[in-house]
């Protein structure tokens, strides 16, 4: 690329990051620094509460995660149990689900009164309301990111460590824990920090667990939107606990950065170190029981509840053959409203989809064509995705509440009016998800020969043709992939759609939103039902295209 | 089918140089090898020729054309080149035939005639066979004869090769480079030709450029090269020669380091003072008379045999008769013709 079109490509790529995620984030961040002068200290103690919920929720979950974790990725990355394909691919569906179906299964499962655990165990058993349960439905839906984060160091580990401790006489249980645990366990905990990140940005879930319960549980994001339904006077104040929010990132990721590097030191580098599964001997039956009920009751069973509520004639009904119904589903999904929502749901995701494959690919190749200054580019194109959804909105809302005007020569003047339309949300999809983007292609293109292209060049092609007809097919699985991901998440997104939906408008995630909490519980459980067969079949194609990329090379 | 001529080319990769000075004249139809050891510089040199890289100072023309230079940088497409990389840089996603075609397609050709064309180019490179198959289901020397045949198909003017015959065996080698000169000889294609086998070098070409560490030491016909070296390096590189570095006193030659002399025959002219000493196994003697050094190994060579001797931290080698001797056991060893190259 001549130094000209690399500049000019910067530029072009860099205008509407800035004017889309990082311009109204900074002007979000200023705004909630200076809130306390205005306000007053005494109102930043008065949400002290909020904070502290925020830390402590996120805490436990990282534990439960951690906890849950630490065991279950050994069992399913370094030993010889039975079935962990497949138990694998169960385990990843608490992350690919958004959190917030998972908090209405428990809802179902252990509200005090109608949930159908606590009609087994006598009413008031369990109780999901509250700081516990949140932190415990957060807990089970970041443990994914526990498992990934083992499964990753454990291919790492090399062998070799662990036969060394056999030789010097450990059992094999003995050598696992005593040389394999603590090589991981920085891996792991990083895992765990990603997991208090996610539970402290997660709006849906304290939501629904906590604004109902008494009393009522009140967290950093929840706040935030209460305070932004009450307009004007409230934003200013919400601005400023987003910015207390926002500072959780940083400092969670390093945190993680921090025990990557401790992490790494001990951990041979060389890929694909394949080590004999540990056998389980005796202990294969215990191991596989355990396995399989902690997967039937933490994975499994929340989604039979939501099936079981959307087929009951009315939540907390007798359970009786002849008292379920399909009335739900056919009121639901042939509701105009419904389809609506679809249409401009799929609509959304597939253009954010396609922001983020475009900018995205961009973004990988200005990476590699400024070698210093590709840091950058990445940091821009992926810092968005650690931005609590929450805060991500509330800047957008804030930047685009009024009209922009842009006067480019003496009487073309362009105006931005984003404020109540769609627009915003794409915009939010697109840069929330742009990291999906930026890393699928980031590594494809690292893979990439440079010489291939250079071939297409001596052959006698331009650089665009070269361009179309060396990388551009052989970054396309890559791009399917992106694709894919970011379009489930936009289809299933809830916090953004929250806080940006127009009036008048509606997408499928804020549907589920207000059908849950504030109509229907049955109609919500089928929408969640769509859901999760929305994400289960995308999961479904990403292992095909794996499977064909796998194959072709 | 034209002159390559490269003036005063330097080129650095941040604050290495990797080519320096570097000034070049091919002949329309000339075969020219560029030899060197391993990260000298010859892949620059042909990346810079085919425009993948610019040079930082000098002048690239091809065919007269000045193709790169002040101001001046023509795109590697309309230099009107073949080239095979070093590492094939086959496209996985496309067949043999659609690999080989691909330069064709480009050029706005009827179907007929690029399927003629591929057909042609595979038969010279032996893949007929092989023109449905993805690149995954090749060899590593399959693949370079596709990469080859890419590089021909459309009969480019010039023809750059990075170590084409490099992953070939020995039989094959032969047959494709006989194919290559009756290629040229047919297209009168002009051929720049990277290898780091001196033996290719040496049977292949019109000329040789030696170059070490982005220099080129000397540009010659392979006998002169191999006759008259014009540098210590050359004479190592391309006859194998052992090379010493020492001082020339009283008829004789001293080493740098341990002093060991050897006794100069009376045809050799040299000055005295410090210099460097070429001289080929073939050409040093075992027998009565001579430096007397102890033997450190023996390779027995079939129609001879190599003798190994320690001299000032290296190995000097002797090609000689095959004798019944064995390491550890001192020998004599004479020069019976050498290079003598004055330091400074
Ligand atoms: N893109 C690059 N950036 C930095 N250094 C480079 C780059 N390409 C090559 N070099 C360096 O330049 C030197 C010459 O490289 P070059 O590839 O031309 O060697 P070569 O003579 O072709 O060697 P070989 O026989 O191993 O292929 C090497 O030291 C190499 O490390
Ligand atoms: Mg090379």
């Amino acid at each position: 690329m001549s130094p000209l079109a690399r500049w000019l490509g910067l530029f072009a790529w860099l205008v509407p990051l800035v004017l889309f995620a990082v311009g109204p984030v900074v002007l979000l961040l200023a705004r909630g620094a200076g809130a306390p002068g205005t306000l007053g200290w005494d109102w930043l103690v008065s949400e002290a509460g909020a904070l502290g919920n925020t830390l402590a929720i996120s805490g436990g979950a990282a534990v439960l995660a951690l906890v849950l974790g630490t065991p279950l990725s050994l069992l399913l990355f370094r030993t010889d149990l039975p079935l962990r394909g497949a138990f694998t691919v169960l385990f990843t569906l608490p992350s690919a689900i958004p959190a917030f179906i998972w908090g209405m299964g428990w809802l179902s499962l252990a509200s005090p009164r109608a949930g159908y655990l606590n009609r087994l165990l006598g009413e008031g058993t369990l109780d999901i309301h509250g700081p516990v349960g949140i932190a415990f439905v957060e807990g089970l839906s970041g443990l994914p990111l526990v498992l990934l984060a083992g499964a990753a160091a454990l291919r790492r580990v090399d062998p070799a460590l662990e036969e060394a401790a056999r030789v010097c006489g450990a059992s094999p249980a003995r050598a696992l824990l005593t040389t394999t645990v603590p090589l991981v366990l920085p891996s792991l905990l990083s895992g765990a920090v990603m997991v208090f990140l996610m539970a402290a940005s997660s709006f849906g879930v304290p939501y629904l667990l906590g604004v109902s319960a008494s009393p009522p549980t009140r967290v950093l994001t929840t706040r935030i939107y209460e305070l932004v339904l009450l307009g004007d006077e409230g934003l200013g104040r919400a601005s400023a606990l987003a910015l207390a929010l926002l500072l959780l990132t940083p400092l969670s990721l390093l945190a993680t950065w921090a025990l990557g590097r401790s992490g790494r030191v001990r951990l041979s580098t060389g890929k694909g170190l394949a080590s004999r599964p540990l056998s389980l001997g005796r202990a294969r039956t215990g191991a596989t029981v355990g396995v399989a009920s902690t997967c039937a009751l933490l994975v499994l069973l929340p989604l039979a509840a939501i099936l079981l509520t959307s087929l009951q004639r009315s939540f907390g009904a007798r359970l009786a053959w002849e008292e379920l119904t399909l009335a739900h589903w056919s009121g639901v999904l042939l509701e105009p409203r419904t389809l609506r929502a679809t249409g401009l749901s799929l609509l959304l995701a597939t253009g954010a989809g396609a922001l983020v494959c475009g900018l995205g690919l961009a973004a990988a190749l200005l990476q590699r064509a400024f070698r210093r200054l590709g840091a950058g580019v990445e940091a821009v194109a992926v810092w968005p995705y650690a931005v609590p959804g929450t805060v991500l909105a509330l800047a957008l809302l804030l930047a685009f509440s009024r009209d922009w005007r842009f006067i480019l020569v003496d009487k073309v003047a362009f105006v931005l009016a984003l404020a109540h339309t769609p627009w915003l949300l794409l915009i939010a999809y697109a840069a929330k998800y742009l990291a999906l983007g930026t890393r699928n292609s980031a590594e494809a293109l690292a893979q990439l020969d440079p010489s291939l292209t250079e071939a297409a060049r001596i052959s006698g092609a331009g650089p665009l043709r070269a361009f179309v007809d060396v990388p551009l097919p052989l970054l396309r699985p890559a791009l399917t992939v992106a694709f894919i991901l970011a379009f489930l998440s936009c289809a299933t997104e809830i916090t953004m759609s929250v806080l940006l939906v127009p009036a008048g408008s509606e997408v499928l995630g804020k549907l589920l939103f207000d059908l849950q909490s504030y109509a229907d519980p049955a109609a919500a459980a089928v929408l969640a039902c769509a859901f999760v067969a929305l994400v289960v079949l995308g999961q479904a194609v990403l292992a095909l295209v794996a499977r064909r990329a796998a194959e072709a090379r | 089918m034209a002159a390559i001529s490269l003036e005063g080319l330097f080129k650095s990769y941040g604050a290495t140089p990797v080519v320096r000075g570097l000034s070049l004249e091919v002949r329309e139809g000339e075969l020219v090898s560029l030899l060197g050891p391993s990260g000298c510089g010859k892949t620059t040199t042909l990346r810079m020729l085919a425009g993948l890289e610019h040079p930082d100072t000098g002048v690239i023309r091809i065919g007269g054309e000045m193709v790169a230079g002040p101001g001046v940088r023509v795109p590697p497409e309309r230099r009107g080149l073949g080239m095979v990389f070093q590492g094939y840089a086959v496209w996985p996603h496309r067949s043999v035939e659609e690999n080989v075609a691909y330069p064709l397609t480009l050029r706005h050709m009827s179907k007929t005639e690029v399927a003629a064309k591929v057909r042609e180019a595979l038969r010279w490179v032996r893949l007929e066979a092989l023109a449905t198959r993805r690149p995954h289901e090749l060899s590593g020397g399959q693949l370079q004869r596709v990469a080859l045949a890419r590089a021909l198909v459309a009969s480019p003017r010039v023809l750059l090769l990075d170590e084409p015959l490099s992953n070939l065996d020995a039989a094959l080698r032969e047959e494709l480079r006989a194919e290559l000169a009756a290629l040229r000889a047919r297209l009168g294609t002009t051929l720049v030709f990277v290898t780091h086998d001196q033996g290719e070098a040496l049977a292949l070409s019109d000329r040789i450029a030696v170059m070490n560490q982005g220099v080129l030491e000397q540009v010659d016909a392979p006998e002169t090269l191999y006759r008259e070296p014009a540098t210590p390096f050359v004479a190592g590189f391309v006859g194998g020669a052992n090379v010493l570095t020492g001082e020339v006193r009283e008829g004789a030659f001293h080493t740098a380091r341990s002093g060991t002399v050897f006794q100069l025959s009376a045809d050799t002219s040299a000055p005295p003072g410090p210099a460097t000493l070429v001289v080929r196994p073939e050409d040093l003697a075992l027998g009565e008379q001579g430096t007397p050094l102890p033997l450190s190994a023996r390779l027995f060579l079939g129609h001879a045999a190599e003798y190994r001797f320690p001299v000032d931290g290296t190995l000097l080698r002797v090609v000689a008769p095959p004798l019944e001797v064995r390491p550890g056991q001192t020998l004599k060893v004479q020069l019976r013709k050498a290079r003598l190259f004055s330091v400074g």
